[in-house]
């Protein structure tokens, strides 16, 4: 009669144990030290000679490839995705003025209520008035920001944009984290400039017929 | 009463009413934006079409039209009803008019919306109307097709001002003429006119006129979209940000019923607009009252002060104790305020009550501009209330006679204003010994006032006013209490503690036991807060000493 619970073969997966023989070598300690600092400094030489002849491959762009997956982060750092969401900018028109309408369409889409604008009026004669206003105050307290992008789906003029590349910045007081306009018109994107691709159709430009009714028809 | 069928429910109407106000009596909405229930009905936005069913043995009046068949590549003709606008459509008995059920008068409303919305330029991001505009809510309702127009569209003047309170925006208009309507029916002064024809129609002002007046706010308020907008209101919020109370307005004795529209974010009240009541206001409110919601911010009392030092409320009613320790009653006067609610007066009458005083005054603000549509000349909100509260009330000339005299040397008021020139009355005004002014704007009163109570305005707590006809209408509270303000009747119960009386009423409910009967009737009916709760006080008048 086969027994109910038949004794388990060896794994397969398994690899024995094999203990190496108590030596006079491996007593004294010594020499066994100096045999696995040897192996360490082997290897030790051989990155650096590498390093040197600039013959190992770039941690930061072989992420994905096989081999070395750790990187010294603050000096190296991961490239983001495309589309991460880093720290806020206001996009600029061409005439360095901000795109912001001042609508509050962003700050209704907060969910973390960190947006704060003031609407005002453009100047009697100006081109945009009637057309636009523009945002007096515009504050972001990136303490409270959840990075979640809403404020940029709902803008529906592409004024505000999280395609810096920069992530939560830390300091040390709490009044830094309170970004007001300047300071949010002044972060360029990742590629560096301060515009948009989107074409803008305003009062002023050269495909606008503008508010004479006589030139419009 | 008649009744006529609309889809398929009776709804009843009075003779010679038109189908879409008979329909709106039954809380149900015809979707219009030129029609008013306050105004003539023109007939132009042709958003309230209906389909009605031809009388019995009546042909049906139909439209002849060419539908374009696809799969035929041809046109087909076909008939269809004539639709009619049912705000100029009288009802008759046993009418059958079709709206959401119809299937054409649905094709209807979806192309006049998309007529409407031809030449708009869809600056929704910029316009305050955003969010009641008519224009968004029927899209959605009755709209919701893909733009077909491909062209660049009309372009008409933007932000053109009107006069000192009013801008226009030409491409926002429908035409509906609402505001046009408004100057010529309600305030009598036809400066608005139309010029132009099809695309390039706008709204102008009479030539070498501006749209000025009393009744100029009204205009953006009937306007369906955003083609008025107030200077005062201009890009300062987004109404969805808004909270509204059901507000009194304070401007005057008519006490237009309104909807004060705060930012709870900031606890900051930004605008009125008329709350429709057929017996005070029907739609309508006048300038200067759109314009008093800023009373709940500008000119307040908002800390308790010995003569001038602020100071914590506990201290300064110390001091007020200190000041009528050992007064003798004859000496002592109350001034009621018109411009406090009833709640407010009828705890300063249970003080004078307790303490004895049988001089009874009531000072009010002086009287002003009066016209024949709203605006009273009495500019204190609860005139005829100080007059329920209790009667034989003398005046402020009266109390200024008395304090001349000497007879008077200690006085409790409520309120700032006075009907007399303010620096004047103020000098007069110290010649008493002791004066305590419970307040929540400043004024002669509080200016000469050794104690001076910050009490919360209309704004900030919930009150009952009586109009100049006689009806008491109960004003929602709206922000919360600024600074260290309190309602005046909580302030004059700790008054009469620190004076040493025990004061009967410590919560609302029991204040508003003791108001006087009401001789009018009262806004709203429903509420309960509005009808004294308690058996009312037999003779209310003169306090027994």
């Amino acid at each position: 009669m086969p027994a109910a619970f038949p004794k388990k073969t060896a794994s397969l997966n398994a690899v024995p144990v094999t203990h190496s023989e108590k030596t006079l070598s491996t007593q004294v300690y010594i020499p066994e030290v100096a045999k696995g600092l040897g192996q360490s400094m082997k290897h030790f030489f051989k990155n650096w000679k590498d390093l040197v002849r600039g013959e190992r491959p770039d941690p930061s762009t072989g992420v994905l490839d096989d081999g070395i997956t750790t990187i010294s982060y603050p000096e190296q750092k991961r490239p983001y995705p495309e589309r991460f969401r880093g720290q806020h900018r206001l996009t600029l028109r061409d005439d360095a003025s901000p795109r912001c309408v001042a609508c509050l369409c962003c700050s209704t889409a907060c969910p973390a209520q960190c947006i704060f604008i003031e609407a005002g009026e453009y100047a009697e004669g100006d081109e945009r008035r009637g057309y636009e206003r523009y945002p007096v105050k515009f504050v972001i307290d990136e303490l409270r920001c959840i990075f979640c992008g809403y404020c940029v789906e709902a803008c529906p003029c592409d004024a505000i944009r999280m395609d810096t590349g920069i992530h939560a910045v830390p300091y040390d007081s709490r009044s830094q984290f309170i970004y007001g306009k300047d300071l949010l018109m002044a972060i360029p994107s990742r590629d560096g400039h301060h515009e948009t691709e989107n074409p803008r159709h305003e009062p002023g430009d050269p495909g606008h017929p503008g508010v004479d009714r006589l030139k419009a028809h | 009463m008649p009744t006529f069928k609309y889809d398929g429910k009776e709804v009843p109407f009075e003779p010679g009413e038109s189908i879409i106000r008979a329909v709106a009596r039954q809380g149900k909405e015809i979707p219009h934006y030129c029609w008013h229930p306050g105004l003539s009905a023109p007939a132009n936005c042709r958003m309230c079409l209906v389909e009605i069913a031809p009388a019995a043995g009546q042909r049906a009046v139909t439209l002849d039209v060419l539908d374009w068949d696809p799969a035929a590549g041809d046109y087909r003709a076909r008939k269809k009803p004539k639709l009619q606008p049912a705000c100029q459509m009288n009802a008759a008995e046993g009418m059958v008019v079709l709206g959401d059920t119809s299937e054409h008068v649905k094709e209807a409303r979806k192309s006049v919306q998309e007529f409407l919305l031809l030449n708009h330029p869809v600056d929704c991001p910029i316009c305050d109307q955003s969010g009641e505009c008519k224009l968004q809510d029927y899209w959605l309702e009755h709209g919701q097709y893909e733009k077909r127009m491909r062209d660049e569209p009309i372009h008409k003047p933007k932000a053109v001002s009107f006069g000192p309170t009013i801008v226009y925006d030409a491409e926002r208009c429908v035409m509906c003429t609402r505001c046009i309507r408004f100057m010529d029916e309600v305030a009598h002064d036809p400066v608005l006119t139309m010029r132009e024809r099809g695309n390039l129609n706008e709204i102008s002002v009479a030539p070498g006129r501006e749209l000025e007046g009393h009744y100029t706010f009204m205009t953006e308020h009937v306007c369906p979209v955003g083609a008025l907008t107030t200077k005062d209101f201009r890009f300062k919020a987004r109404v969805w940000f808004l909270r509204t109370a059901k507000s009194v307005c304070q401007g005057c004795a008519t006490g237009c019923n309104a909807h004060l529209d705060f930012d709870p974010r900031n606890n900051k009240a930004y605008r009125y607009r008329p709350r429709d009541n057929e017996q005070v206001n029907k739609y309508w409110m006048c300038d200067e009252g759109m314009l008093s919601y800023d009373r709940a911010h500008k000119g307040r009392v908002l800390e308790a002060r010995t003569k001038s030092a602020v100071s914590s409320t506990k201290s300064v009613l110390l001091d007020a104790a200190r000041l009528f320790d050992g007064v003798p009653k004859e000496t002592v006067a109350v001034v009621f305020s018109a411009q406090h609610s009833l709640e407010d007066n009828v705890a300063l009458r249970e003080l004078a009550s307790l303490l004895g005083s049988s001089h009874l005054f009531f000072a009010k603000a002086p009287d002003g501009y009066e016209d024949k549509i709203l605006i009273n000349k009495d500019k204190n909100s609860n005139t005829r209330g100080v007059h329920e509260v209790a009667s034989g009330i003398r005046t402020f000339q009266e109390f200024l006679a008395e304090v001349r005299s000497g007879k008077i040397t200690h006085a409790i008021a409520l309120g700032g204003a006075t009907s007399g020139d303010a620096a004047a009355d103020a000098i007069e005004l110290q010649a008493l010994k002791a004066l305590v002014t419970v307040s929540a704007h400043e004024g002669a009163l509080t200016e000469s006032a050794q104690i001076v109570l910050p009490a919360t305005s209309w704004a900030e707590a919930s009150g009952t006013y009586v109009n100049a006809k006689g009806i008491r209408q109960v004003s929602e509270k709206g922000i919360e209490p600024q600074g260290s303000s309190r309602p005046a009747w909580e302030q004059l119960a700790e008054l009469a503690r620190a004076l040493g009386l025990e004061p009967s009423w410590a919560k609302l409910k029991e204040i508003r036991a003791k108001l006087p009967v009401p001789k009018g009737s009262i806004f709203p009916p429903a509420a309960p807060a509005a009808s004294p709760a308690g058996p009312p006080p037999a003779a209310p008048a003169a306090p027994a000493p």
